[in-house]
């Protein structure tokens, strides 16, 4: 094992740690306004990899060029992907919302099953080529190789989180979202409507979910089936991060995805190991993650 | 139930149909899927416990299950054992993870407690899948036909078996769930800081609890490694603790019969669904959300909720408990009054960061009277219970009881020295009924051990009629006897504060802390709580009152103690206090404020 190697190592755990995160901020978002979580997630971002695929392929063989084919495909998935978090709030969240905690796990586990049967349906059980808009093109920088793509989903993940972050601290409703967080009746008293702030928190999330999807599709080979993986992965990094805080959640998920493939230079089974190892490792000393704050109950 | 009565339905009844089963159904398909149904369905009884009882989330009982899978073959095939011992030696194996798993969980809770749990899961998956050496890994890997005495066990025989050893787990579970473990379980479940105050060790709790449910899982597991006589790692996948877990809450959680349908559910639906393999997950996951949103406690939960089943049932518990209520007056156990310092606080602070809630207080508690803390609100009357309940370990000064030092005593370590409390932010077992709630109370004076319990010996029973005797006459103390079946939380706020009183009276405390009893309550409850409270000082209880309602204050208190701002600005008799200016200057505001409201001074 060289330095290279290591390097390689660090830049693809930075890529995919960035795409966990984005996946990711869309637990932090339902979380803080419903305590709820789409435990289907994962699948969301199947379906926006899957609709990103076809819609790319569709287009270009129209003899398009690459980038229009790639913004429709990305507008598309924001669409249905964010309709289909509003969908999953009012037939999986709403109706459940008063009840304790492990009833909302299943009903998002029902949907998430649905919407893998439906991809199966259309897309068949088989893994699939997700083509990018820079084709196979790879940057040379002599001692290390980068795929374009790579290079375009690291900065199209921070910009992606500088919006959010951005959305979420400064406008008026991300201002509302973190009152609803803080404290839902008092939000509720001053005019902001907690039932609309879970919808648009699920819709968020859902867009979350698809633009991580089509981000990452070319990296995997996407399928009806691999959502439960990415998920996961993704799920980690929320509680490794601290569910509550978002900066948290992306120190995290590069935490996650570098250490994850420099784990993978011994062997490949650590790679797959080292997500959970860390979870346990990191929640037996800090139970809220790394960067969650602790509150003291009062009673 | 009577003994015989129970006999029969709980063993022998289950074992004729057992019996009876492969003469009418004889087919080799219906005899395997009869072997799934009852491997699954102990492990769905542990789930329950966990998740039903304790309300404990495990997303990775695939773990133990895998645990107790691999183990099992290995044991067999490799050490030579046979098969039973093998799958005991494993589950046993497997309650140890349990036990681990609990304790790097124990203090994640909600989704973190999912995620350890998950990890857990997964990791186990990943060593089956690539320790291809010892687990075959996807491949997977034989073992032997399962012997018995060298008798080897055909699929019929095999299913007599597993069914044999189902209905004697859910006769021990049935057990636990009737008994002093199922309420420790519950009340935990429902409110961890009330069970340590009545002196349950939650954290030794969750563990057992844990490990019952893995060793359960694991008894599963290696039953099903015996099942085809072959395991592969693509069973063990986090879908099969979900599908566990549907199980548990669609059948009705904490529920005795939930398992039952359960597990009928999801080993019974996919057989009648593998006709329409391409829309199977789609048909289960539309079925799992309809079930959760009509049926949000669950198939037998919906049955129980129904008005007349409850009335059954409450007073089919007052006859099996033989419950008297009789002319005499109940009377209230207490250990002998003490006369002379029992508490002291030593220069005790609590501090939040920056913020001292309270600094450098130094206390004072006599035994036999009724010491009040008072001050307004943000004073440190709050934390200052929390802190002598040990729900806060103070950060500077030190806590003696009767010159013993408590300072760093967990809140169970407390209730055993006989101090317990009541809570302002009421926290009452909500699942459980007034008596169960009282009962509970006993928890220290129980002394019948787990295999007492899961056997149910008469000791057991005797124990339980005694307690829920004793229990029924703290709630005539406190004027609720004929509320005891009722559900706690659908009582007027005032009568659960009396509840959680009758509850902490229970431990038989030497000094009680009641937190704002009269909170919330109405002034004709007021009336009540106020007479319990003279009742109980009279009867010769040490208590320490924290309240708002001056006038209870002033008329119950022997001596009082004020604190504002964190500090202790002056204690005395009642007359003391009402007379001294700097307690007039916290509640009314001082001079300065007389002459801001009479206008002579103005803001500047």
């Amino acid at each position: 094992m060289d330095l290279t190697d290591v390097l390689k190592a660090i830049i693809n755990g930075l890529v995919y740690g960035s795409v966990y995160a984005i996946i990711a901020q869309g637990y932090y978002i339902t979380f803080i306004t419903t305590k709820t979580m789409n435990f289907g997630q994962g699948d969301f971002v199947m379906l926006g990899s899957l609709i990103g695929l076809s819609t790319f392929t569709a287009i270009t063989a129209a003899g398009m060029g690459v980038w229009i084919a790639f913004i429709a495909s990305l507008l598309l998935v924001i669409v249905v992907v964010g309709i289909s978090g509003w969908a999953l709030e009012q037939v999986a969240i709403r109706p459940l919302r008063s009840w304790h905690s492990i009833g909302w796990i299943l009903s998002t586990v029902a949907v998430a099953m649905i919407v893998r049967n439906v991809a199966m349906l259309i897309w068949g059980r088989d893994v699939l080529m997700a083509p990018s808009p820079f084709g196979r093109a790879i940057l040379d920088l002599g001692i290390l190789k980068i795929r374009y793509h790579e290079i375009f989903v690291l900065v199209g993940a921070a910009v992606i989180m500088l919006l959010l972050y951005v959305f979420l601290k400064k406008s008026l409703f991300g201002k509302a979202l973190e009152a609803v967080a803080f404290n839902k009746d008092a939000a509720s008293l001053m005019g902001i409507n907690p039932r609309l702030m879970a919808s648009i928190a699920f819709i968020i999330a859902g867009t979350l979910a698809g633009v991580g999807g089509v981000l990452v599709g070319p990296m995997v080979h996407p399928g009806a089936f691999i959502g439960l993986f990415l998920g996961l992965k993704a799920f980690a990094v929320a509680i490794i991060g601290g569910i509550e805080n978002p900066r948290g959640i992306f120190i995290g998920g590069l935490l996650l995805g570098v250490s994850e493939n420099l784990f993978a230079l011994y062997s490949t089974s650590m790679k797959e190991a080292a997500a959970f190892f860390l979870i346990l490792v990191i929640l037996a000393v800090l139970p809220q993650g790394l960067f969650g704050k602790r509150v003291k109950e009062k009673f | 139930m009577t003994k015989a009565k129970w006999w029969i339905y709980q063993i022998g009844i289950p074992l004729v149909l057992l019996y009876a089963f492969p003469w009418v159904f004889n087919n080799a398909h219906t005899i395997h899927v009869a072997q799934s149904f009852l491997i699954t369905y102990i492990v769905i009884v542990g789930l329950n416990l966990l998740v039903g009882l304790s309300k404990q989330l495990s997303l990775g009982h695939v773990g133990f299950y895998a645990i107790g899978a691999y183990l099992s073959v290995i044991l067999t095939m490799k050490v030579g054992l046979n098969f039973f011992v093998s799958v005991i030696i494993a589950a046993l194996v497997a309650a140890l993870f349990g036990a681990v798993v609990a304790l790097l969980s124990l203090r994640a809770k909600g989704p973190y407690l999912a995620m350890v749990t998950i990890a857990f899961g997964e990791l186990v998956g990943i060593i089956a899948n690539r320790w291809v050496d010892v687990t075959g890994g996807p491949a997977g890997v034989r073992t032997s036909q399962p012997s018995l005495f060298g008798f080897e066990l055909g699929p019929i025989e095999y299913m007599w078996f597993i069914g044999l050893l189902a209905v004697i787990i859910t006769a021990g579970a049935t057990n636990i769930f009737r008994g002093r473990f199922g309420r420790t379980m519950t009340a935990f479940g429902n409110s961890e800081v009330a069970s340590e105050v009545l002196g349950i060790n939650v954290r030794g709790w969750k563990i057992l609890a844990f490990s019952i449910s893995a060793f359960l899982a694991g008894v599963g597991g290696g039953l099903f490694a015996f099942q085809n006589q072959f395991i592969s790692s693509t069973t063990f996948e986090l879908n099969l603790s979900i599908l566990f877990l549907i199980a548990v809450i669609i059948g009705g959680s904490g529920t005795k019969i939930g398992p039952i349908i359960g597990t009928a559910i999801i080993v019974g639906l996919p057989q009648f669904l593998h006709n329409f393999v391409d829309y199977h997950l789609m048909i289960f996951g539309g079925i799992l959300l309809v079930a959760l949103i009509l049926l949000p406690d669950g198939i037998v939960g919906a049955f129980t909720n129904l008005s007349f089943i409850k009335k059954l049932s409450s007073k089919k518990v007052t006859t099996e408990l033989g419950i008297l209520h009789d002319d005499r007056e109940a009377t209230i156990d207490l250990p002998d009054g003490i006369n002379g310092k029992l508490l002291e606080l030593e220069n005790i602070s609590m501090h939040f960061g920056g913020i001292k809630a309270i600094d450098d207080v130094e206390i004072e508690v006599w035994g036999g009277i009724v010491h009040g803390i008072i001050g307004p609100n943000g004073s440190g009357k709050s934390t200052t219970v929390n802190v002598l309940s040990g729900v806060y370990m103070p950060t500077g000064g030190n806590l003696l009881w009767k010159g013993k030092n408590i300072t760093k005593y967990a809140p169970h370590g407390i209730a055993q020295e006989g101090i317990t409390r009541t809570f302002q932010n009421l926290q009452l077992f909500e699942d459980m009924s007034v008596l169960q709630n009282v009962m509970v109370g006993f928890h220290l004076h129980f002394k019948t051990g787990f295999l007492k319990n899961v056997l149910y010996l008469g000791q057991v029973s005797d124990e339980e009629r005694y307690y829920a005797q004793k229990a029924y006459d703290l709630l005539r103390i406190v004027g609720l006897e004929e509320k005891a079946h009722e559900k706690a939380s659908d009582l007027p706020y005032g009568e659960q504060r009396l509840v959680e009183i009758a509850r902490g009276l229970a431990l038989k405390p030497s000094l009680l802390i009641l937190d704002e009893p009269a909170a919330g309550a109405s002034p004709k409850e007021i009336e009540k709580i106020m007479d319990v409270i003279q009742r109980l000082k009279n009867a010769g209880l040490s208590i320490i009152l924290v309240e708002h309602h001056m006038d209870i204050v002033m008329n119950v208190c022997d001596y009082i103690t004020v604190l504002d701002f964190g500090k202790k600005i002056c204690e005395g008799t009642p007359e003391t206090i009402q007379n001294d200016p700097r307690v007039i200057e916290a509640y009314l505001g001082g001079e300065e404020v007389n002459q801001l409201v009479a206008g002579t001074k103005s803001i500047s």
